[in-house]
């Protein structure tokens, strides 16, 4: 069947080549599927309490503390260790060995003896070892400037300035979330089949969310400490404005491409919520009032969002004169069309520019709770994958036309086509990016290099009859076994690429990072570099201690 | 336990001091396809080789012995030297060298449904093979796909169901000609084994591999992958 229309697919979903282009990706907003949403949607319902059995912490702020969520089946635990960390010592890249605090989450309520063994092992990181009881390890560092002001206004019994607590936006920044099996933990797998942990990175975001509540009841710790009984707690509208920062390096850049199955489903599931919204024939005043409530609440955090470098100025110029745009638009919502929300999704991508649609992507899908809700249940994946030997020749190379059209038109031969490449440092192991022309060892290259991946197995596969196996192929051609197996996975999951060259000279890190912390639902996007960036998670949220027992509230 | 968040040579957070350290299968997997690649493995063949021990230790079995064994005997071996030979039913090495039990085993997965791996007559002979132990997962992806198999070799024999292994003689073989057959369905094994231990040792040795995976960082990567500003303030 041919597709009339190159900008959707079928199923009405758009098309992968809209889709996984990295300068769209890297304008990704969150949205209600992100996982912390869906996350607090589920802690929210008013079926699991939050308590802080463990609070040892000294006048220098220096101690151990635990939080526990408690739900129906399972109580999770962040175990949290501050500690007195000298100036100098405070970075939040791999290299660093030491961090003002420290985390595990653990599965269910730790004893004295856990909490002894995690004591000797969470707050070296990397250094320690954790074990199949801790689902998560993490630290953070202070925002200095922010730490010191807070506490000397709430010492004083004064509240911290607005404007200050606006600048920075967190108290706290944590860098490395570990989950999945590292340096011990319990294997995602394993935990995989609970419905709590069933969407991706629940076990992470449930740990930065009691990390928000650890920031505050430090700080207020400390102001009493200094200032006695005269000093002040935060007030609620204070602490509202409050999240958690997150900074992170390259190292996060590559998991995108390297759960391809998994990448398929998180951006199948956010086109499906889209199709579903633009399918409607109605838009009832509930969902207009949401709309609305939704586009007031991305002027407010498009107002407050913050950021020195110039791609993202540039960035969220385009976002504010998107939002002016969208707010006239809004004034003639829903008009006369048979389907509103696709009329107004349509005038978004005659109009916006990626910052703009991709914001207005967020909105339509925000009043549509009932709606798409359920698809966050899919945005998870076995990511086993069996290669299909009996294939033929032939039907691989097709599939290659089709999916990867955009590497087979790249010239490899231009040096700027493949000016970098994607290695691992021998002294901290993290991922990072070499010069062709002039860095050594570039035969060490990681296999990020999609695009060039699959032109080199198509040139390869030209002298091969159509109608030989793919297995025979692979017999002769060991080294194409790791493209075959994503182009056959890419196949049956049309979002699996990114459809861009990530060894081109003018690709930028950032995009990749900015689409999966968006998935993560964070927001403030602000780089420091073209391969560094800070962000802040759960502004405006809940925090879990102030919660009633028993009551759901809204998210 | 003494911390060295500097060392530069290992490949994932450094072994405690016991003898015995606990694995994650994560960890495992990530460590094995490090190390296959290191030894020059192809990356998809050396994911294979990950996968293949990562299955062996969700069910308390050590491959990394095995695989450790292997590699270190065949590191740069030439594909052609250790990749099978297909002929109507025996698959065997083109020479001296057994062959690789990742190569025999992706092939084996690869032409599953193909006649050249028909189990028809007498079996298919594979072999003589380096570890057959590292050969089980994959035969229990091809039972998943095509039924339960028998494998036997001179002296020993065991069944291959998608799940599980019963009969565990096979991990002591160093070098064998095995023959592959059709097998009945077994009752698999009852409850989830405790998790492994892995040998401090072995695990050194695959770090050591899989560090031939890094690069010494240039000065220029190195001071450009954290921000341009302070993380101070």
């Amino acid at each position: 069947m041919v597709n009339a229309n190159p900008k959707r697919e079928t199923n009405g979903r758009r098309a992968p080549s809209v889709v996984m282009r990295l300068a769209r990706m890297g304008s990704a907003h969150p949205t209600r599927l992100s996982f912390l949403r869906v996350m607090l949607r589920r802690m929210l319902a008013g079926d699991w309490r939050f308590d802080r059995p463990v609070w040892n912490i000294d006048d220098k702020g220096v101690g151990r503390a635990v939080y526990r969520a408690v739900g129906p089946d399972r109580t999770y635990s962040l175990v949290a260790f501050a500690h007195d960390l000298p100036d100098d010592m405070r970075s939040d890249r791999v290299i660093a060995t030491a961090w003002d605090a420290t985390f595990a989450l653990f599965d269910g309520t730790p004893t004295t003896a856990d909490l002894d063994r995690l004591q000797a092992n969470v707050p070296l990181q990397e250094a320690g070892r954790i074990s199949p009881r801790e689902l998560s390890l993490s630290r953070a560092n202070r925002s200095v400037r922010l730490w010191a002001h807070v506490i000397e206004n709430l010492a004083a019994g004064r509240q911290p300035d607005p404007a200050e607590i606006g600048a920075v936006g967190y108290l706290m920044r944590t860098t490395a979330v570990y989950g999945s099996g590292k340096f011990g933990a319990a294997d995602r797998r394993e935990i995989a089949a609970r419905p709590e942990l069933a969407a991706p990175f629940q076990a992470e975001m449930l740990s930065v969310w009691l990390t928000r509540q650890f920031t505050v009841d430090i700080v207020e710790h400390l102001a009493r400490v200094r200032g006695g009984a005269g000093a002040a707690r935060l007030a609620p509208e204070t602490k509202g404005l409050l999240g958690v920062g997150n900074s992170t390096g390259l190292g996060m850049a590559p998991f995108l491409v390297r759960h391809p199955i998994l990448m398929n489903n998180w951006m199948a599931a956010r086109e499906e919520a889209l199709a579903r919204v633009r399918t409607l024939d109605t838009a009832t005043p509930d969902a207009v009032r949401g709309l609305n409530a939704a586009f007031t609440k991305a002027c407010d955090n498009a107002a407050c969002w913050h950021s020195q470098h110039p791609i993202q100025i540039a960035k969220l110029a385009d976002l504010r004169a998107d939002l002016d745009r969208i707010g006239e638009r809004l004034t003639a919502f829903p008009g006369g069309e048979a389907q509103p929300w696709d009329a107004l999704w349509r005038w978004g991508e005659d109009n916006l520019s990626l910052e703009g649609q991709e914001t207005l992507f967020a909105l339509l899908i925000e009043p549509h709770g009932p709606l798409v809700d359920d698809l966050a249940a899919g945005m998870s994946a076995d990511e086993t994958f069996r290669l299909d030997g009996a294939m033929r020749v032939g039907a691989l190379r097709a599939i290659l036309r089709d999916r990867y059209d955009w590497a087979l038109a790249i010239d490899f031969a231009d040096p700027a086509q493949q000016a970098r490449f994607w290695y691992v440092s021998e002294d901290k192991l993290e991922p990072r990016l070499g010069e062709r022309a002039t860095d050594a060892m570039a035969e060490r290259e990681q296999p990020l290099c999609t695009g060039r991946l699959a032109k080199e197995l198509d040139d390869a596969l030209q002298s091969w009859p159509e109608d030989e196996t793919v297995a025979a192929f692979l017999l002769r051609h060991p080294e194409h076994r790791f493209m075959v197996r994503r182009a056959q996975i890419a196949a049956s999951h049309p979002y699996a690429e990114v459809r861009d060259n990530l060894i081109a000279e003018d690709m930028l890190p950032i995009d990749l990072m900015r689409c999966k912390l968006a998935f993560f639902g964070a927001s403030h996007f602000d780089p420091r570099s073209d391969k560094w960036v800070r962000i802040c998670l759960f502004q405006g949220a809940p925090y879990p201690l102030d919660l009633k027992e028993g009551v759901a509230h809204d998210t | 336990m003494t911390p060295e968040p500097n060392d530069p040579t290992r490949a994932g957070s450094p072994l405690p001091s016991e003898e015995r350290v606990l694995m994650s299968q994560t960890e495992i997997e990530t460590l094995c396809t490090k190390a296959a690649r290191g030894a020059g493995m192809s990356w998809g063949n050396a994911e294979e080789a990950g996968f293949a021990v990562g299955w062996l230790h969700a069910r308390s079995i050590d491959g990394a012995s095995a695989l450790l064994a292997h590699l270190e005997r065949t590191e740069g071996a030439a594909w052609r030297d250790v990749c099978p030979v297909i002929e109507t039913g025996h698959w065997h090495p083109s020479g001296a060298e057994p062959l690789c039990p990742v190569a025999l085993g992706v092939t084996l997965c690869d032409f599953r449904a193909l006649p050249e791996a028909a189990l028809t007559g007498g079996g298919l002979t594979l072999g003589p093979v380096s570890r057959p132990l590292i050969l089980v997962p994959f035969l229990a992806e091809v039972a998943r796909l095509s039924g339960p198999l028998t494998v036997s070799w001179d002296g020993g024999a065991m069944e291959v169901t998608a799940d599980s292994v019963l009969g565990n003689d096979i991990a002591g073989l160093v070098v064998t000609t095995l023959v592959l057959s059709a097998g009945v369905a077994a009752s698999p094994a009852e409850g989830k084994p405790e998790p492994r231990k892995c040998d401090r040792a072995v695990l050194a040795r695959l770090n050591d591999l899989a560090m031939k995976t890094t690069i010494p960082p240039s000065e220029k990567s190195c001071a450009d992958a954290g921000a341009a500003s302070s993380d101070n303030d």
